[in-house]
């Protein structure tokens, strides 16, 4: 190789790396490519340099060409970017630049958002909107005020916690009205106390209410008040419902016996029982025959107010049934009332009413007794 | 007392005179420049002495640099968490500082001593005498030809430097931790201006300027007989190596003055 080749080949070989280099930095730099400029205002760009990145979605797409000081103290630091020919379709007017860092301590550069479809293109020069770069003392200054703040609430809590604990010290000590009552045991004994005093109270007042049914009882057998009684036929009202069913036994009844109410009764509106020598063989046939259930079936005339005469039914019910187990010999716990209420007018002679003795056989059931408090 | 101050003042005075003379010297060369006949040959054998067989040595510098910065790098950075910034620092330190300076020192050392020991020889031998004798003026013949070799090559030497010193720290890189050439380099350039790979690389100029001119100087001002040869090649390339390091910190600075 002769000294002129060599020298030659030398000097290529090193331009070449010289122009590999300039190619480089400059495609880096967008020197080489279409581009177009962009302007963005801000307040601070917390040491932006010109040359640095500009990124669109993420991806290095333009460069910082320069960074202008405001003429006046109120102006805004203008930033000018290019950016390459292919971002034009993305980066709209609504378009939002940004100063960012890489990471806690890497350069700053621009982001630029993505536009969005309806709004304009953007032209060679035009200004887009930014957003105030995040400066780390700015932020330190936010945690501190937050540190403050909750620094704050911490000693509130503090000095909520130390009130519920003197109150649950003063609680434990026995001041105070919870206090007296979790720790006194005199308010315990107190109480107690009341509640044998409550009991013996209440004892008293049975024995009372019992004096008084006592005297209640007495009064009704007065010769002043017997009148009343004994013209509605029965004393205790407590008792109509004492052997009611609430319906008829489903079995086919072995027999039934039918009365005129008003063959057995004194007048149209009382249970009063008159000429009970009716029932006789009704109260025969139950003394003589096996049989599972008997039940005194008692309605009224469809005339008359309807709760008057259920309790009417019930009572004419209970007094035959009182007849019945009085004057002949059989389970009295079989034979049972249902007061039926308002019946239907089934003949002019039973313009009273209508009582049926129904009698079943000897494996029927009684239907589960309603309690008698059970309001029909 | 009065011995140590006549000491310091013919130290002083010497140190003016060497600069006058290089002064006066450089005057001669310049003066000489602008006249014909330019010798296009000799200029072209001493770009090949001094910018084509030094390549070797400059690149294996480069490469050795490349790989030292590459492996001294890595540990300190990830010490940081920062090992991303790995090219960066490799690229931008080879291009911007290492590269043009080991440049200049290894050419001072091989350049300074071949030219201040030829011309040397050639003074003390009375060469330069029979040039000047024969009608050619050796201020054009021997020292501008070196001086602009010099100038010219130093940057070119730089940029080999600069390459292999980046193709060895990729490689070195990649060896301890995989790094596509592409990804290397698009980091390492990041946020690199023209500012920061031109200048470093032009201002090497300057360094030729000084080798060439104080290792021309040096070998023409030659006394005595072959002990005058050694103490010249010697005193060339201390003093060049000196000067370029010197010129260095006044270049960063003015660089950064006018360059960013």
């Amino acid at each position: 190789m002769s000294r002129a080749a060599r020298l030659g080949a030398f000097i290529i070989a090193t331009l070449a790396i010289l122009a590999a280099g300039i190619f480089v930095i400059g495609s880096k730099q967008y020197l080489f490519t279409p581009t177009y400029r962009l302007k963005a205002e801000f307040a601070t760009v917390v040491g932006l340099d010109a040359g640095a990145e500009v990124r669109v979605g993420g991806v290095h797409s333009g460069t910082v060409r320069g960074i202008e000081l405001p003429n006046k103290p109120a102006g805004k630091i203008t930033v000018l970017m290019d950016l390459q020919r292919s971002t034009h379709d993305i980066i709209k007017q609504d378009s939002v630049a940004a100063i960012e860092t890489e990471g806690l301590l890497g350069n700053e550069y621009v982001s630029i958002s993505f536009g969005s479809a309806q709004a304009l293109n953007v032209k060679d020069d035009d200004t887009i909107a930014s957003q105030p770069p995040l400066v780390i003392a700015d932020l330190i200054k936010k945690a501190d005020g937050i540190l403050d703040t909750s620094q704050q609430a911490l000693e509130n809590v503090t000095v909520a916690a130390a009130n519920l604990s003197s109150i649950s010290g003063k609680i434990n000590q026995g001041q105070g009205t919870i206090g007296a009552l979790v720790n006194d045991k005199k308010i315990y004994t107190q109480m107690d106390q009341t509640t044998v005093g409550l009991r013996d109270t209440v004892n008293h007042a049975q024995a009372g209410v019992a004096a008084f049914q006592e005297n209640m009882e007495a009064m009704k057998q007065n010769v002043l008040l017997r009148g009343y009684f004994k013209k509605r036929g029965y004393e205790n009202s407590s008792d109509l419902a004492k052997n009611e069913i609430m319906e008829l036994p489903q079995a086919p009844p072995l027999k039934t016996f039918t009365f005129e109410s008003k063959q057995l009764f004194d007048n149209v509106d009382t249970a009063k029982p008159r000429n009970q020598k009716s029932l006789r063989a009704a109260g025969q046939f139950l003394a003589d025959t096996e049989f599972g259930v008997a039940v005194v079936v008692v309605s009224t005339a469809s005339a008359g107010d309807t709760q008057k005469d259920l309790v009417l039914t019930q009572a004419r019910a209970m007094v035959v049934r009182d007849y019945l187990v009085a004057n002949f010999s059989f389970d009295d716990a079989q034979l049972k009332t249902l007061g039926l209420g308002k019946g239907k007018n089934l003949s002019p002679d039973s313009s009273w009413g209508t009582v049926e003795i129904i009698i079943y056989p000897a494996d029927t059931e009684a239907p589960t007794q309603s309690s008698a408090a059970t309001p029909r | 007392m009065r011995s140590t101050i006549t000491s310091v003042w013919s130290l002083t005075n010497r140190f003016l005179e060497w600069f006058g003379d290089l002064g006066f010297f450089g005057w001669q060369v310049l003066r000489s420049a602008v006249r014909r006949p330019f010798e296009g040959r000799e200029l072209i054998r001493q770009l090949d002495e001094i910018g084509s067989r030094s390549f070797p040595l400059v690149a294996l510098a480069g490469a050795a640099i490349g790989a030292v910065l590459a492996l001294e790098t890595r540990s300190s950075l990830v010490q940081f968490g920062a090992k991303s910034m790995l090219p960066a620092a490799i690229v931008f330190s080879i291009i911007h500082e290492t590269g043009p300076v080991v440049t200049g020192l290894v050419v001072s050392g091989r350049v300074g001593a071949g030219i201040g020991a030829e011309l040397g020889a050639m003074k003390v031998t009375e060469q330069i005498d029979a040039i000047e004798a024969s009608g050619v003026n050796p201020y054009k013949f021997l020292a501008f030809t070196r001086i602009v070799a010099c100038i010219l090559m130093l940057p070119l030497l730089t940029l080999a430097a600069d390459f292999c010193g980046v193709m060895v720290g990729w490689i070195a890189n990649t060896l301890v931790e995989p790094i596509s050439f592409h990804k290397f380099i698009h980091q390492g350039l990041a946020g690199t201006s023209f500012n920061d790979f031109l200048a470093p690389t032009f201002r090497t100029s300057v360094f030729g300027l000084i080798i060439g001119m104080i290792a021309c100087f040096q070998g023409m001002r030659t006394q005595g007989g072959t002990a005058g040869v050694g103490l010249s090649a010697t005193s060339s390339v201390v003093l060049s190596s000196l000067f370029v390091i010197l010129a260095d910190v006044i270049l960063v600075k003015v660089i950064l003055v006018f360059f960013s």
